[in-house]
């Protein structure tokens, strides 16, 4: 039971980085959860799968109906029946999106409640990956709350780099419980690599693997194809293998 | 103990979820019917241990299938009474989640069933397997229960049918929920959930008080704090009844005490003016005192507009919030409108004046008959004059508690407002202006501790 989660700037291609991980530990027989935290993000749109409704929309029926339940209702129950029948179930791993933030009132209770079940949950697989923005909300209000390595990716730009240092203070500031943190350059190119590998260095960035551009994956991302169906042959999955061995998942 | 079942039974198995990949068998849930019902019986009634089964057993499903489920047990012995069935029926979700290879979720007519591949590999093939094992584990962890025996549906017209007769047991089983009051419990639970920006802030819930989230009821603090007693929620002895009609207890008192850092000594549960409960800032609605006309008004948070007083919701609710016994303002949970001991201390609704029409409507069933159209909206009155025109014109009850002579008003309001008792919140500008707002009393802050004030008549008028 291990939970990654995988954050950046946008644009970078955190979510075809996520999504091309949850590809290649699914065929190491490894049961995953795959958590969309990105309100911005479409990583069911990247695995090709259709999800219509999010814990956030779950958590909504529960401030809305509290009222209207019977009042002894176990209302952990419910949410946790509530998120179970939202997530989607795919051969080798679990899709739940984490949609729609807080509305107005007070979430202090459900979040609560909240917290437990995905806690209760993320037990029951192998790995967690968790898709989720810089601003990494869902770690930060504990309701995803233990996580061993937080990969941030970035792309060919000295700016990404120094968001991967931004959120190195921010998981500081936050107090967060995240065992180790890596950085992934993506979308890397003959002419960049050198000098980015660099600046990682320069800033005290653990590099956890060099993603090169990949042709194919500008190609699916063109066509709208789900990159799970990425060939084992593409340069960036034989990468992806590469950052599994380094972070031992 | 357990070697007659093809299963483990044990707690670590509890929160074992069974994935598609995994499943053989699903029963219940979203996608089909079923419920769980617990029934008390008379001990003659009972064959103890006996399973009868009405529909196809699992040894006819296939793979992948789908079937409806009612599980119905009923229970004898001594100590056994209707009041139990629900207590004992909560125990069934917990108890089948202790064999392995068994999902169990939600409750009631909401259940929801999976079993596993594995299971069923290693030789369960009946549900009367699965109904020994639970039966065994009511018997062995619920002593009082002295028979048990189960019946099973898994034929849908006979499922719908049984579900059809329970519905009236659930409706009838809520209804002596909702009777169940202050006075019938030992014990309140309490939250520090708001403890984090609130830090004085003692959160009382009790069957008569939701929590001022409105998230948390009395059956809520309990379910939290039976799971982690060390927890955000947890229980709270009542103690000795001090004031039945404000709600004052001992053991409150000195929760009250703990929680507070010694901040607050005293807290009525159900008072608006003396010792109220605290207000922590997440309060759904916050109820302001208006003094020209002795009544209270309350806004919620979806009222942008100004209350009466001037005010709007967030103005109040910034200088309400903190965790603070704050004179003249109260926050509240939108369901404790429907307690029968809504703020009784205080004349209960025949102290209210005003409310925003959206959260009229949403209680409109709950007020009491003889006031609810004397209670204002911002349709019938927008300020203190258009409002007391309509107090008088409905003949509210608080318009009889006028005493018309103007010079002898402010001695009942004084009367009302036990200042003494009462710190007031640190110095703030805007309260101030607040003061003045809704008093007209200018820029004045008056704080008195352990004082002893006796005045025979203040005349207090408004500059000219």
């Amino acid at each position: 039971m291990k939970v990654v989660a995988i954050t950046g700037k946008g644009g970078t291609g955190k979510t075809a980085v996520a999504a091309m991980l949850i590809r290649k530990l699914v065929s190491k027989d490894k049961t995953i959860l795959a958590i969309d935290a990105d309100p911005d993000s479409n990583l069911p749109e990247v695995l090709g799968d259709e999800v219509e409704q999010t814990v956030g929309d779950q958590r909504e029926f529960l401030m809305t109906q509290r009222d209207n339940l019977p009042p002894d209702t176990d209302k952990s129950r419910v949410l946790e029946s509530k998120i179970y029948s939202v997530l989607s179930e795919q051969t080798g791993y679990d899709l739940l999106v984490m949609g729609r933030p807080e509305g107005k009132g007070c979430y202090c209770f459900a979040n609560n409640l909240l917290r437990g079940i995905m806690d209760r949950i993320i037990k029951n697989y192998d790995l967690t990956i968790v898709d989720t923005a810089a601003g990494m909300e869902h770690l930060s209000r504990g309701i995803i709350q233990d996580v061993n390595e937080l990969i941030v990716v970035t792309d060919g730009s000295k700016r990404g780099l120094h968001t991967a240092q931004r959120i190195r203070e921010l998981v500081n500031e936050l107090d967060l419980n995240i065992e180790k943190m890596h950085v992934v350059l993506n979308k890397v190119t003959p002419q960049n690599s050198e000098r980015l590998q660099e600046y990682a260095g320069e800033l005290g960035l653990d590099l956890a693997g060099v993603i090169p551009f990949d042709e194919t994956i500008a190609q699916f991302d063109l066509e709208g194809r789900p990159l799970k169906e990425l060939p084992s042959t593409s340069p960036a999955i034989i990468e992806i293998e590469n950052i599994i061995i380094q972070l031992g998942l | 103990m357990t070697d007659e079942f093809p299963f483990e039974i044990s707690p670590m198995f509890e929160g074992e979820r069974v994935r598609k990949d995994d499943m053989y068998l699903e029963l219940a849930g979203p996608k089909s019917k079923g419920f769980e019902l617990v029934r008390a019986s008379e001990m003659d009634e009972i064959e103890d241990g006996k399973f009868t089964l009405i529909g196809p057993d699992i040894s006819d499903a296939n793979e992948g299938d789908r079937l409806p489920l009612a599980m119905i047990y009923r229970i004898a012995g001594e100590l056994v009474e209707t009041d139990l069935e629900a207590i004992v029926e909560r125990r069934n979700h917990d108890f089948q989640n202790y064999i392995q290879g068994l999902m169990h979720l939600n409750q009631r007519y909401d259940v929801w069933l999976r079993i596993n591949k594995d299971a069923i590999t290693k030789g369960l093939n009946s549900f009367e397997q699965i109904a020994r094992a639970t039966m065994m584990l009511f018997k062995n962890e619920m002593s009082f229960i002295e028979k048990i025996e189960a019946t099973y549906i898994t034929d849908m017209d006979k499922v719908q049918e049984a579900l059809d007769e329970a519905m009236s047991v659930y409706a009838a089983r809520d209804e002596r929920t909702r009777n169940l009051h202050d006075e019938d419990v030992d014990v309140f639970y309490g939250c520090t959930l708001c403890q984090s920006f609130a830090p004085t802030s003692v959160c009382v819930i009790t069957p008569d008080r939701i929590a001022l989230c409105g998230a948390i009821n009395w059956f809520d603090g309990r379910a939290a704090a039976k799971v982690d007693p060390e927890g955000p929620q947890f229980a709270i002895e009542k103690g000795e009844c001090l004031d039945e009609i404000g709600g004052e207890y001992t053991g409150v008192n000195e929760k009250a005490v703990a929680l507070s850092g010694g901040e607050y000594q005293r807290i009525k549960i159900h008072s608006f003016f003396e010792f109220p409960h605290t207000s922590c800032g997440c309060f759904e609605v916050v109820g302001f005192y208006i003094p020209e006309l002795d009544g209270i008004g309350w806004v919620d948070r979806d009222y942008a507009e100004m209350a009466p007083n001037g005010l709007p919701f967030s103005t109040m609710a910034g200088q309400t919030g903190g965790g603070k016994q704050v004179m003249g303002f109260l926050g509240v949970g939108i369901n404790y409108f429907r307690s029968p001991k809504f703020i009784q201390s205080d004349g209960g609704w025949d102290r209210v004046v005003w409310m925003p029409k959206n959260l009229k409507d949403k209680i409109m069933n709950d007020i009491p008959e003889d006031i609810v159209d004397k209670v204002a909206t911002e349709e019938d009155a927008k300020d203190l004059d258009t409002l007391k025109a309509f107090l008088i014109d409905k003949g509210h009850p608080i318009v009889e508690k006028w005493v018309p002579e103007e010079e002898e008003e402010p001695e009942m309001e004084a009367a009302s407002v036990p200042m003494p008792t009462m710190s007031m919140p640190a110095f703030d500008p805007a309260m101030m202006q607040n003061m003045a707002a809704m008093g007209g009393g200018g820029g004045i802050k008056v704080t008195l501790k352990n004082a002893k004030v006796t005045i025979d008549r203040i005349v207090l008028s408004s500059k000219k």
